[in-house]
């Protein structure tokens, strides 16, 4: 400010160009060898442990500040089982985390357990530890195994749901449509829609009742949940969403189901299904319009289930989003908030044994769902955590225990890229559903926005 | 004569180094912090690199995809649109504020007034942002403005709408920027002589006349300072945008600011977005660098 301020401050012309000369020169010298320094070392381990001895120890986990209290809970269970092993739980908000993760793994201050928001390109630079070895270990290979598709990744580093693992997750997230119980019952619903056209029907009957049938945060990424549930249904199967999500070569969403489904939303916004603000509602806001009775159907996550239950217990439930037709097979949307090993871990036996414990013990899972709000997978005879009866939180539990079993759960797409949500995304929902573009043009930009992210 | 002749030769024997010695902290920590990682910056803009790994030689990849990619140029549209609400506003608003204020005798209200002008200043954007977004929201307080005047069918969610999206924000701006122009161009006033004013009277020139004849001349310095510091501002604008409208509806309130932000931090695409940082940062000089001649003509 002041240097524009002071009068005699600019610098005569010659000057100018010298200084630019200097710096010309001076970037010209630092071209000369490229930025970054490759590769870390080896991520593979050679020989493994199991055996945490009893040697005193200290595991230090790094999180996001959410999962704070659920990772104190669950570090203190873990240290009542292994004594000489003591969980130090540190957190960076998440922002902070999900922007700096790869310098804190380069870094001198590793920590041994870590939280990630998404590979990225942890793996290809070596930064992270394949867990293949205590997967055997450990017997993860035995159970389901497609709670692990979104935390396996390929040689190339960057094609996720197949080759070696490398991190797990304490609990998983499922998406789905809570509902208004006092306003279904005024729309005349008594069990949850089986197919789309009964799904519309409510709609319709709220609408013309003066219920807004849909209470949607518009503004960061809602309603791409309903226009993915609506892809899958059309598509008939997960599978072509999911390889496109896991970034598998050749993979488009650029399809008549995407295209299909966008229609569908579209016509829902043409008819007055959402709240005339959809597009300006966020995260924080869209849970308070749908407690105070704003409207019937909240498509959203279990994450929201504790503060549903918590703003009026009993008044809401949930349903899984419905097939086209009644029978057909039900899909869900879940991410896993996924826990990985650096590579330069102090500790990686300690950490790998607080991975599987996370996964297996009953007081861990009980924690899992009452403080992380999510379901534990793990084994298929794992304990079966408590919920209290009719709460919203045990109907999101109970729904995913049956699609694991059939194997109808995908990833977000918002989760395809790093920033395919922010870019592609939410824009392209928007417009659609304030009907400034067609569902054709929806479909081809998610694609060419996708394939211009992964072309770098 | 002889003196004035011989002090070229003096200065030539014996450059002022005294002065680069007391200069020398301050350019270590600005080569440090400034010169260096712009350097960097350039650098970075030629290779493909995600911050950690092996970085590979792009060429002009990256500075190409700047000039091609709709969405990018949709951005910088918006910046420049941006300009509208953050210069030409507050600086049209905060002459006219500040010669009312100037007419107020010295006292609380003057005092008051300022403070409050001021204040936008001093409290963090991203508060201010989310504060803003509540005022905005479809039961905010401009809709129940608007729905207590009579004109409740005007109300609408300000920031998810298409056509008023970027205006809403760009108001945010005018109120970031109204004080600052406001304080800048009132001690300005301060500073012009009062000899002028006597003379202009006694030629019997009314208050407008006088402004435009002794004020708004008077004012020069103030107003280049306002317009550069304003545009570099909207040019650049990224916390109030990021907070309240994450550049939607749609692209409506992108700018280039969000974009460079979600290529470095989201995509850790480097070299692409120290490409746009750069054309970002030589737009600015472009512009600003004309309008400081406008400071030398008298």
């Amino acid at each position: 400010m002041s240097r524009i301020d002071t009068p005699h401050a600019t610098p005569r012309i010659p000057r100018r160009i010298a200084l630019v000369a200097v710096a010309t020169v001076a970037a010209l010298s630092l071209a000369a060898c490229a930025p970054g320094s490759g590769g870390s070392g080896s991520s593979t381990p050679g020989a493994i442990k199991t055996d945490l001895g009893t040697k005193a120890t200290t595991l230090n986990v790094l999180v996001t500040t959410p999962d704070v209290a659920l990772f104190d809970a669950l570090g203190k269970a873990f240290h009542a089982k292994y004594p000489n092993v003591k969980v130090n739980v540190q957190s960076q908000d998440y922002t902070s985390l999900t922007t700096n993760i790869s310098h804190v793994l380069s870094g001198t201050n590793v920590p041994d357990v870590v939280r990630i928001a998404s590979f990225g390109n942890l793996v290809k630079d070596k930064l992270l530890l394949n867990l293949d070895p205590y997967a055997s270990a450990y017997g993860w290979t035995k159970w389901p195994q497609s709670q692990f598709a979104s935390t396996r990744v390929a040689a190339n580093g960057t094609q996720r749901g197949s080759g070696s693992l490398y991190g797990v997750g304490p609990g998983f997230g499922l998406t789905g449509v809570y509902y208004n119980k006092a306003l279904a019952q005024q729309v005349g619903m008594t069990t949850a829609p089986t197919s789309l056209a009964a799904f519309e029907k409510l709609m319709a009957k709220a609408k013309a009742a003066g219920i807004t049938p849909i209470i949607e945060n518009g503004k960061d990424g809602g309603t791409g949940f309903i226009l993915q549930n609506l892809q899958m249904d059309y598509a008939g199967s997960i599978a072509p969403v999911q390889k496109w999500n896991e970034d598998v070569q050749g993979a488009s969403i650029d399809s008549s189901a995407t295209v299909e489904a966008a229609t569908t939303m579209q016509q829902w916004a043409k008819d007055g299904y959402f709240a005339p603000d959809v597009n300006a509602v966020d995260q924080t806001l869209s849970p308070t319009q749908f407690t105070s009775g704003q409207g019937l159907f909240f498509p959203s996550g279990n994450w929201q289930a504790p503060g549903l239950d918590s703003a009026g217990a009993g008044k809401f439930g949930f349903f899984l989003f419905p097939p086209t037709s009644a029978g057909g097979e039900y899909s869900a949307m879940t991410s896993t908030d996924t826990v990985a090993v650096p590579a330069k871990a102090t500790h990686p036996a300690a950490a790998a044994a607080f991975l599987n414990f996370i996964q297996t013990d009953a007081i861990a899972r009980q924690d899992t769902v009452n403080l992380g709000g999510v379901v534990p997978a793990g084994p298929v005879n794992g304990s079966t955590p408590t919920t209290k009866s009719g709460s919203v939180v045990g109907a999101t539990v109970s729904a995913f225990r049956g699609l694991l079993k059939s194997d109808g759960l995908a990833d977000f797409m918002a989760n395809a890229t790093a920033s395919i949500n922010a870019n592609a995304i939410i824009p392209q929902t928007q417009l659609l559903v304030a009907g400034q573009t067609t569902p054709q043009n929806l479909a081809k930009t998610l694609q060419s926005d996708y394939t211009q992210e992964l072309a770098q | 004569m002889g003196i004035v002749s011989g002090q070229p030769r003096i200065r030539r024997r014996h450059p002022d180094w005294h002065g680069l010695l007391w200069v020398l902290p301050a350019l270590v920590v600005y080569t440090a912090f400034v010169l260096y990682p712009l350097l960097q910056s350039v650098q970075y803009s030629f290779y493909n690199w995600d911050g950690v790994g092996e970085a590979t030689w792009a060429g002009l990849a990256n500075w190409e995809s700047l000039f091609t990619d709709p969405e990018m140029l949709h951005a910088v549209g918006n910046a420049f649109a941006l300009i509208v609400f953050y210069t030409v506003v507050p600086i049209l608003l905060g002459l006219l504020g500040a010669a009312l204020i100037r007419q107020v005798r010295p006292g609380p209200f003057g005092t008051a007034t300022r403070v409050a002008l001021f204040v936008p200043q001093v409290i963090p954007l991203v508060g201010a942002g989310i504060a803003w977004s509540w005022l905005y929201s479809q039961t905010g307080l401009v809709n129940q403005f608007l729905a207590w005047i009579g004109l409740g069918s005007l109300g609408r969610a300000w920031l998810g709408d298409f056509t008023f999206a970027l205006p809403a924000v760009g108001v945010i701006g005018i109120w970031v920027m109204l004080g600052f122009c406001t304080i800048l161009l009132l001690s300005g006033m301060g500073r012009i002589d009062p000899s002028l004013y006597e003379a202009a009277r006694l030629d019997g020139a009314g208050s407008v006349a006088e402004f435009f004849a002794v004020t708004l001349p008077g004012l020069r310095q103030e107003i280049v300072v306002c317009v550069t510091f304003t545009i570099i501002a909207a040019l650049t604008s990224f916390d109030i945008i990021q907070v309240s409208t994450q550049g939607g509806p749609g692209y409506q309130t992108l700018v280039p600011g969000v974009d460079v932000y979600r290529l470095a931090f989201l995509d850790q695409h480097l070299g692409q977005a120290s490409a746009l940082a750069i054309f970002l940062t030589l737009m600015v000089l472009a512009i600003i660098i004309p309008v400081q001649q406008l400071r030398r003509v008298r």
